[in-house]
């Protein structure tokens, strides 16, 4: 799939369904929207979607950071507190790891 | 745990080279004007082939240019052409094998010896004699193969009779199972391996976002590299399943029993590929998505030459041809710029995965690392000989039976010949 070849509301149109499915807990998603349509939103010279694709490329990446600082806490805290918790960390746990925590 | 099966019965149709799509320009054999004028489609799993590249001079060259202008352009693209395929595939099949040796090194789950066996090689090769084992692995190859060909026949008449829905759901089926439940398995060994502690909500949600974007991107619209970069993952993770349930001596020779059958589905006439193919060809379609790897680039340099040069040529003229020179400019400019995009060259999954296997095999059970470069080597130079003929042939090619077999004749050779040999000079201290 070229970005090239589009038509400027079909661009629009994509950023706007990635956008949107990134609410289904898809930050990845986002992710991708943002390294996508970058080039799109801020380097291209203007055109009039433009406006439009730059604020989904922008609230993608604030959902994104958003994220990501979940993410980092919630690993940081399992990671920390996980041989303290006793049944309830074996029991969240996917792995767990041989040896003395 | 038993993998599951409905996943293997995709595989076969994916084992071949497919063609690149074409311009809707027209070919540049004069007498096959009427075939591939509109195909934006790649013709199925069977085939490589390159129309694309000589037809944009061939529709610049129909105006106006001398006969042996467009020949020894045409021959000069099609080098270029050729070798920045040759490229643009070695990248993705390295990946692959990279991908699945690294696993085979350093996650011991896909190497550690399992009684349990898929349901197609039901026989076990845990017996007493050579001979039992032998005739074990000919009987577990010939069920698998019949498999894939019972398979491959019925996408062959499903694809006939138009049940597209059914297809398309069992490939989305199959790509689900392959996204999340085979990378989920995929996770959780690599952490086991490096004894690293994750918690269910953190593995559910990058479980999640792999397997929904992955969906997105190879079934819906997402970016080319992004799309590549998921189809060689989930050929990794098949291949990675193969290496782990087949039994030993039963993958060899269901490795070169597959490219035996490769080479007739997709050559002989009545073959179920190269039906698939020309069904596929006679209506315009594109094939599905998720069984081909394309890797479309951007074709500026290597054009640009030789149509700036006709260009220039042809405007000196404008003076005197008004109307030759107006038309020509603009006939040129419109096929140079459909040619600048998906002029890819498209492989099927099928031909990732085997080759992946024979290496992740290779590094498994080889001696060390000689025999898995050795056919990683020799799967390349396969590769390379096939795109040769591909660009000699120009038509639906097989690219698993060169590959397979160079591999195959290293491997072996490597590790009952070469392996030994280098080990005594070594311990003798004796260098050549």
């Amino acid at each position: 799939m070229n970005l090239e070849r589009l038509p400027n509301e079909e661009k629009l149109c994509l950023c706007r369904k990635y956008y949107l499915a990134g609410f289904a807990l898809l930050p990845f998603l986002w992710l991708v929207n943002v390294v996508w349509f970058f080039r799109e939103a801020f380097v291209k010279p203007a055109y009039t979607e433009q406006s439009q694709i730059k604020t989904y490329v922008k609230r993608s990446g604030m959902g994104l950071l958003f994220w990501v600082a979940v993410l980092t806490t919630w690993i940081t805290i399992f990671q920390h507190f996980r041989a303290e918790w006793g049944a309830m960390g074996d029991y969240l746990s996917f792995t767990i790891p041989l040896g003395i925590p | 745990m038993n993998a599951s099966d409905s996943d293997e019965d995709v595989y076969n149709e994916r084992t071949a080279l497919v063609p690149s799509e074409t311009p809707a320009v027209p070919s540049y054999r004069p007498d096959d004007l009427s075939m591939p004028d509109d195909l934006p489609t790649q013709r199925a799993k069977p085939g490589l082939s390159r129309r694309g590249g000589p037809a944009a001079v061939d529709g610049s060259g129909g105006g106006g240019g001398s006969d042996q202008e467009v020949d020894a352009d045409d021959e000069e693209l099609t080098l270029k052409y050729g070798a920045k395929h040759v490229i643009m595939l070695f990248i993705p099949v390295t990946l692959c094998m990279a991908v699945v040796v690294a696993t085979i090194k350093s996650v011991s789950f896909y190497t550690e010896k399992t009684d349990q066996q898929l349901i197609y090689t039901p026989f076990t090769e845990n017996t007493a004699s050579v001979g039992r084992r032998l005739l074990n692995s000919v009987l577990n190859t010939i069920i698998m193969i019949s498999v894939i060909v019972v398979m491959t026949i019925f996408l062959v008449v499903l694809y006939k009779y138009r049940c597209y829905k059914f297809i398309h759901g069992w490939l989305i089926l199959s790509s689900l199972m392959l996204l999340f439940w085979f990378s989920f398995m995929y996770l959780g060994e690599v952490f086991k391996t490096y004894n690293v502690a994750v918690d269910y909500p953190t593995v559910g949600v990058i479980i999640w976002n792999f397997g929904a974007v992955g969906m997105i991107c190879i079934h819906w619209k997402g970016p080319l590299p992004l799309q590549q970069a998921y189809l060689i993952l989930i050929s990794a993770l098949m291949a990675l399943v193969f290496i782990k349930y087949l039994p030993e001596w039963s993958a060899w020779v269901i490795l070169g029993a597959i490219s035996v059958y490769d080479l007739v589905a997709v050559l002989s006439p009545k073959g179920p590929l190269r039906m698939l193919v020309e069904t596929a060809q006679e209506r315009n379609e594109p094939i599905f998505p998720a069984l081909i790897y394309s890797s479309a680039m951007m074709w500026t340099v290597g054009m640009a030459s030789p149509m700036e040069a006709q260009r220039s040529e042809h405007q000196s003229d404008e003076e005197a041809e008004q109307s030759g020179g107006g038309v020509e400019p603009e006939r040129r400019q419109f096929p140079e710029d459909e040619l600048e995009e998906d002029r890819g060259v498209k492989l099927g999954l099928g031909d990732f995965i085997f080759y992946s296997v024979l290496v992740g095999k290779a590094a498994a059970t080889g001696g060390d690392w000689n025999t898995t470069l050795a056919c990683f080597v020799a799967i390349l130079i396969g590769l390379c000989l096939t795109l040769l003929l591909l660009a000699i042939f120009k038509k639906a090619l097989p690219a698993l039976p060169i590959s397979i077999t160079f591999g195959l004749v290293f491997y072996f050779s490597t590790d009952f010949l070469v392996q030994p040999f280098m080990d005594n000079l070594a311990a003798h201290q004796f260098y050549i």
